[in-house]
C-alpha cells in the first residue's frame, strides 16, 4: 500500500487551508495517532498551550477504516494547559473514520479565528463556516444543530471558557479529555470540527490482514476481561466497581480511604438494572464496551462512577449519571471535576453533596463564583487554598480512580507518565488486578521498572496505530503488527513496534525537559507515603515504602537510558530522530 | 528476581519438562541476571539484550518431540503448526529455526524470530521462550510450545509413522519408560458436600496441585472450581493449578456482583454446567493424550472446515463423548454442558477433558485420570495397529 497520506493545515488568522502530503518517513517512523502528533509539534513544543500558534492536531491511525478491530479512533495532541506537558488523548466513535473515509490522516489547527467557526470536512474538501450562534451552547446542542455534517467533534462552554480540564466531545459522548485540550482548542474559537468522508481504505494483504483479525477476534473470545459474561463488553468499564472494592483500592474521600461502603451502588449489575443498559461501541468494535440508557444518554465509566462516588463520599447512582451529563454537556472532564471536587472538599472539611455538585459543575463551566478557581484543577485549587498536599495529581493531573497504594506497577507508572497522573500509560492495572496477559503481584515493586518501561513503549506504540487499549486484555501486539503488516503491505513485528513506541516516549520526555519538567515532577503525593489505605478482609494496604519506590524511580531511569536524576545524557536526541 | 529465576527452573524440572540440568533463564531489571546451564543461560541473555522483554527461557525438551518435528518438517518451512486449541487461540504458530540458519550468531536469528512470536524450536538448542511481562510468562510460552509439539508429534507420529533414523526406538523409549501410569491412587480427597468456604478453598488448592503433581497437566493448563449454593469458587484466569493460594474468586451465579471478571475464561461453561448437572466440583485440564485423542475424527467428506469450532456432533471415544467449541466466549459453554451430566465428564476438540463431582472431586480427579488412560490405550492401540499394516505391507 502507498504510504501517501495527507494532512490538513488549518490557519484560522488567515482562514486558509491546504492538504499536505505527510512525509512518508515520519509515517513509518511515528505510525500515527500520538506518534505522529508528538513528532509534529517538534518546532512548536515550547511554545504557550494557549498561544495561537500551538497546533491542535487530530490524528488517525493506519488501522483506522480497515475492519481491524477497536482502531477506529483518532487521538488529539498539542500542550496541555493543565499539566504543561505534551499532551494527547485518544478517542473513538465514528469521526476518526469518516476522518480517514474524507481522505485524510490527520488536521492541524492553529492560528486564532476572529469569530466563532466550524470547521466541516467532506470528501469533496473543507470550509470554514461561521458558528457565531453556536457559542455558548451545549455540547448537545452543538452536535444536534450540525448533525446533517457527519460525525462531530465539539466543545462546550467549558472549552469556551478556558477550564483548564476541559474536554473535546465526540458526538457520539467519547471523550477527549483529562488535559484540557477543549480550551487550546477553545482558545483558537473553532467550536467543533465536522467530517463526512465516503472513501473506502485500501488493505494490501486481504488474506494476511483477515487471519490476523480471527486471530484477535479468537483472543478477546478467551479473554474474560472482554468477553466474559462479567467483562467489559456486557458491563462496560464500571465491572470494575466491584473489584477495586474486593481489592480495597478504591480512592475514596480524596485518598483518605479505599474502600467505600456505597459502591455496590454503582456497580456494573446496578447500572444495568437502574437504566437497561445497552451495548452501544466505537465504529465497528467487536467489544461494544459502551452502555447507554434506555433514554438514550451515554452511561458513565468506571472512573467517572468512581470519583463522583466514593471519591467524594456520594452513594447516589442517578445523582453520578447527572454527574456525567453535565460533564458531557458542558465539555469537561469527569475525573479531573469529580477530583477537584474532591480536593476542594477536603480542604474546606466538608465534601460537595450530590445536590450541591450540579450547580457547581455548571460554575465551573462558566468560571463563575466558586468555580472560576476551582475551573484551574486541583494543583491550583489546593495551592490557593494553603493545602497543596491535598491534590491528589501528579504533574497537575487528577489521578484517576486506582488507588496506588494497592497496585505499586501503577504506583510507578503515574510518577513516570508523560502526560501526568494516568492510568492509561504503562496500564499496569492489566496485570497487576486483570491477570492479562498474566498476573504481577501488585504489592512488590520487584521487576516493575522494566514491566512499566516496557508497557509505556508498547502503548505509545497501541496510541499511534491507533487501536484501543481494552483490545489488549485479550490481544497482543503480535496480533496487531500482524494486522498492520496486512494493511501496509509491510512486514511489522511487535518488537520493531515497542521501538516506535520507545522513540514517542523519548521525545515525549525530551519536550517534558525543555519545558522544565524534571525527576521533582515524577513523583506521587505525599499521602500515599505516609497513610494506610483501608485494609481489612485478609488485604493489607501500608503505605508505600518512599524507599523502594524511589530505588525502583532510579532503577527506571537506568533502564530507560537517563541519569539518576531522571535528565537525559544525549542532548541531541530529538535533532537525530527522523 | 533471583529467586524468581529458581522457582521457573525448579517448576520447569518438577514438571519434567526439561531434560535434568538443561535450562538458562535470564531476566533483566536494571541489570541482566541468568542463571543455569552456563550455555542456555548465555544464550537467553544474549537474545534478552535484543528484545524488549522482561525473560527468557532457553532449554532442552525432556522428549525429543519438538527437534523431531522440525526435522520432520518441508526442508523451506520456517514454523510447525499445531492445531490444538492453545497453539490456535495464543501461539498461533511455533517458528522453526535450523542449525545451518542459527549461523555464527544464534541469539540473533533466535531474537529476531521472538521479536514476533512467544517462541521457538532451535534445532540443537531445544525450545527458547520469551515473558514481555513477566518471567513466569516466559515459562508459560515455554510449557505452551512444550505441549504443543508433544500433541502435534503424537498425531504426526500416528498419521505418518516414525521416519528418522532412531525416532522409532526412541518412541519406545518414552512410551515403555518415561510415561508415568496415571492414577488417583494414594490421594486424600474430602468427601463432600463441602459448605465452608475456608474447606472448599483447601479443597480446590490440594485438587488443583494433584493434577499437576500426578502429570495429568501442565500446571497453568486448566481451570477448577466448586460451588456452594449460588456462589461458585473458581480459580483465576491464567492461574497454575499448582497455585492457587489467593487466586480462587467466589462468583454469585446470579451475576450480581462482577468481582469474577478475573475468573477463568471458563467460568461460563462451568455456571451452565452446575446448572444442567447439579454437580458440586468441575475439574478441567488439557491432558496431552486426550487433547491429541480428540482431534482425530475418521468422517468423510464432511463438510466443516473449522472442526474445532464447528462440528456440530457430539463424537464419542468409548463412553466419553467429544464436542468442538472455542474457548471463553465460544461454543465450547453450549455443547460442553448437555453432553457431561450422564459419563460426568467430556472432551473438548483440541483443548482437553472437563470432568464433575457430584459431591466432591474425587469423582472428577478419577474420571479425568480415565480419560487420559483411555485416550493413551486408545492412542497406542492405533498407533501398533499401523505399525502391523505397515510391517503387513513391507
Ligand atoms: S472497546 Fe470500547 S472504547 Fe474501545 S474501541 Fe471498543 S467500544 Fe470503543
Amino acid at each position: 500500500m502507498s504510504l501517501r497520506q495527507y494532512i490538513l493545515v488549518v490557519d484560522l488568522a488567515s482562514g486558509r487551508m491546504r492538504r499536505e502530503e505527510i512525509p512518508p518517513e515520519l509515517l513509518r517512523a511515528y505510525l500515527g495517532g500520538r506518534g505522529l502528533g508528538v513528532r509534529l509539534l517538534r518546532d512548536r513544543h515550547t511554545f504557550s498551550p494557549f498561544d495561537p500558534a500551538m497546533p491542535v492536531i487530530f490524528a488517525v491511525g493506519p488501522l483506522c477504516g480497515t475492519p481491524a478491530p477497536t482502531s477506529a479512533r483518532l487521538s488529539v495532541v498539542s500542550r496541555s494547559p493543565l499539566t504543561g506537558t505534551v499532551y494527547d488523548c485518544s478517542a473513538g466513535g465514528r469521526f476518526a473514520w469518516r476522518l480517514r473515509a474524507a481522505g485524510l490522516f490527520a488536521i492541524r489547527v492553529e492560528g486564532k479565528s476572529t469569530r466563532p467557526v466550524v470547521l466541516a470536512v467532506t470528501s469533496a474538501g473543507e470550509e470554514l463556516l461561521p458558528a457565531d450562534g453556536l457559542w455558548g451552547k451545549s455540547v448537545g446542542e452543538t452536535v444536534r444543530a450540525l448533525s446533517d455534517r457527519g460525525s462531530v467533534a465539539a466543545i462546550g462552554p467549558a472549552g469556551e471558557n478556558g477550564v483548564l480540564y476541559s474536554n473535546i466531545m465526540m458526538g457520539e459522548g467519547n471523550a477527549v479529555g483529562r488535559g484540557g485540550l477543549g480550551a487550546v482548542l477553545g482558545a483558537k474559537n473553532p467550536k467543533a470540527v465536522t467530517v463526512d468522508g465516503d472513501r473506502p481504505v485500501p488493505v494490501a494483504d486481504r488474506e494476511r490482514f483477515d487471519r490476523a483479525r480471527a486471530d484477535v477476534l479468537r483472543l478477546f473470545r478467551a479473554s474474560p476481561v472482554i468477553f466474559g459474561e462479567l467483562g467489559i463488553s456486557e458491563y462496560g468499564t464500571p465491572a470494575l466497581v466491584d473489584l477495586m472494592r474486593q481489592r480495597r483500592m478504591a480512592p475514596t474521600e480524596n485518598f483518605r480511604r479505599t474502600v467505600f461502603d456505597g459502591s455496590p451502588a454503582y456497580s456494573g449489575p446496578a447500572i444495568r438494572a437502574a437504566y437497561g443498559a445497552k451495548k452501544e461501541g466505537c465504529f465497528g468494535c467487536p467489544i461494544r464496551c459502551k452502555k447507554r440508557a434506555s433514554d438514550g444518554r451515554a452511561l458513565p465509566e468506571y472512573e467517572t462512577v468512581s470519583h463522583f462516588g466514593a471519591l467524594n463520599g456520594i452513594a447516589d447512582l442517578h445523582a453520578i449519571v447527572r454527574s456525567n451529563d453535565a460533564c458531557n454537556d458542558l465539555g469537561m472532564d469527569t475525573i479531573s471535576a469529580a477530583a477537584t471536587l474532591s480536593a476542594w472538599g477536603e480542604a474546606r472539611g466538608r465534601f460537595p453533596s450530590p445536590e450541591e455538585i450540579g450547580p457547581l459543575l455548571h460554575d465551573i463551566a462558566l468560571r463563575r463564583g466558586e468555580g472560576e478557581l476551582l475551573a484551574e484543577g486541583s494543583r491550583r485549587v489546593a495551592e490557593t487554598l494553603g493545602k497543596p498536599e491535598l491534590s491528589m495529581s501528579v504533574k497537575s493531573l487528577e489521578l484517576p480512580a486506582y488507588d496506588p497504594r494497592g497496585a505499586y506497577g501503577m504506583a510507578l507508572a503515574y510518577a513516570t507518565s508523560n502526560r501526568g497522573g494516568c492510568h492509561l500509560r504503562a496500564y499496569p492495572i492489566s496485570h497487576e488486578i486483570l491477570r492479562k496477559p498474566v498476573a504481577s503481584d501488585r504489592f512488590s515493586f520487584s521487576g516493575k521498572a522494566r514491566m512499566i518501561k516496557i508497557a509505556e513503549d508498547a502503548n505509545a506504540a497501541v496510541d499511534s496505530l491507533v487501536a484501543c487499549k481494552f483490545a489488549f486484555f485479550g490481544a497482543s501486539l503480535e496480533e496487531y503488527a500482524e494486522l498492520l503488516s496486512g494493511v501496509t503491505g509491510e512486514p511489522h513485528t511487535p518488537q520493531g513496534l515497542k521501538e516506535i513506541g520507545e522513540r514517542i516516549w523519548l521525545t515525549e520526555r525530551s519536550y517534558n525537559a525543555r519545558n522544565g519538567f524534571t525527576r521533582a515532577d515524577d513523583d506521587l503525593p505525599a499521602r500515599f507515603f505516609a497513610e494506610a489505605g483501608s485494609g481489612g478482609e485478609g488485604i493489607d494496604v501500608p503505605p508505600i515504602d518512599r524507599a523502594r519506590f524511589v530505588e525502583e524511580l532510579t532503577k527506571y531511569y537506568r533502564i530507560r537510558g537517563l541519569r539518576d536524576d531522571g535528565s537525559s545524557p544525549d542532548d541531541g536526541f530529538l535533532e537525530r530522530q527522523p | 528476581m533471583r529467586s524468581l529465576i529458581a522457582k521457573y527452573a525448579e517448576k520447569l524440572h518438577r514438571d519434567r519438562s526439561v531434560v535434568p540440568g538443561r535450562v538458562g533463564i535470564a531476566a533483566q531489571d536494571d541489570v541482566m541476571l541468568c542463571e543455569g546451564a552456563p550455555d542456555l543461560s548465555r544464550l537467553a541473555a544474549d537474545v534478552l539484550s535484543r528484545l524488549s522483554c522482561l525473560g527468557i527461557v532457553a532449554a532442552s525438551p525432556s522428549l525429543p518431540f519438538a527437534s523431531y518435528l522440525l526435522r520432520r518438517a518441508n526442508a523451506d518451512a520456517k514454523s510447525i503448526v499445531p492445531l490444538d486449541t492453545e497453539t490456535r487461540t495464543f501461539l498461533h504458530d511455533i517458528p522453526i529455526v535450523r542449525r545451518e540458519e542459527l549461523g555464527g550468531d544464534p541469539a540473533y536469528a533466535i531474537a529476531a524470530l521472538l521479536s514476533n512470536r512467544k517462541g521457538v524450536i532451535a534445532e540443537g538448542v531445544g525450545i527458547v521462550a520469551s515473558g514481555p511481562v513477566t518471567l513466569e510468562q516466559a515459562y508459560i510460552h515455554y510449557s505452551s510450545v512444550y505441549h504443543a509439539a508433544f500433541v502435534k508429534y503424537l498425531l504426526d507420529a500416528l498419521r505418518d509413522g516414525f521416519v528418522l533414523p532412531g525416532e522409532e526406538e526412541a518412541f519406545r523409549e518414552f512410551r515403555e519408560t518415561s510415561l508415568q501410569p496415571l492414577s488417583a491412587e494414594g490421594l486424600s480427597f474430602r468427601a463432600g458436600p463441602l459448605d465452608d468456604p475456608e474447606e472448599v478453598l483447601a479443597e480446590i488448592r490440594a485438587v488443583g496441585r494433584y493434577t499437576v503433581e500426578r502429570g495429568l497437566v501442565d500446571s497453568f493448563f486448566g481451570n477448577i472450581s466448586w460451588r456452594v449454593g449460588g456462589t461458585i469458587f473458581i480459580s483465576q484466569t491464567a492461574a497454575s493449578l499448582d497455585g492457587l493460594a489467593g487466586c480462587i474468586d467466589p462468583v454469585p451465579m446470579d451475576n450480581r456482583s462482577t468481582t469474577g471478571i478475573t475468573a477463568s475464561s471458563e467460568l461460563l461453561a462451568h455456571r451452565r454446567i452446575y446448572e444442567a448437572t447439579g454437580a458440586r466440583a468441575i475439574l478441567h485440564g488439557h491432558p496431552k493424550f486426550s487433547v491429541a485423542m480428540s482431534m482425530l475424527c475418521e468422517e468423510k467428506d464432511c463438510p466443516v472446515k473449522d472442526c474445532w469450532k464447528d462440528c456440530p456432533n457430539v463424537r464419542m471415544l468409548g463412553d466419553i463423548p467429544v464436542v468442538a467449541g472455542e474457548i471463553g466466549a465460544g461454543g465450547l459453554a453450549v455443547r460442553v454442558p448437555p453432553v457431561i451430566g450422564g459419563p460426568g465428564k467430556a472432551i473438548v476438540y483440541g483443548h482437553g477433558v472437563f470432568s464433575i463431582g457430584r459431591t466432591g472431586f474425587e469423582e472428577a480427579f478419577r474420571s479425568m485420570v480415565d480419560v487420559e488412560n483411555r485416550c493413551r490405550e486408545e492412542y497406542f492401540r492405533r498407533l501398533d495397529a499401523r505399525a502391523r499394516r505397515q510391517s503387513k505391507s513391507e
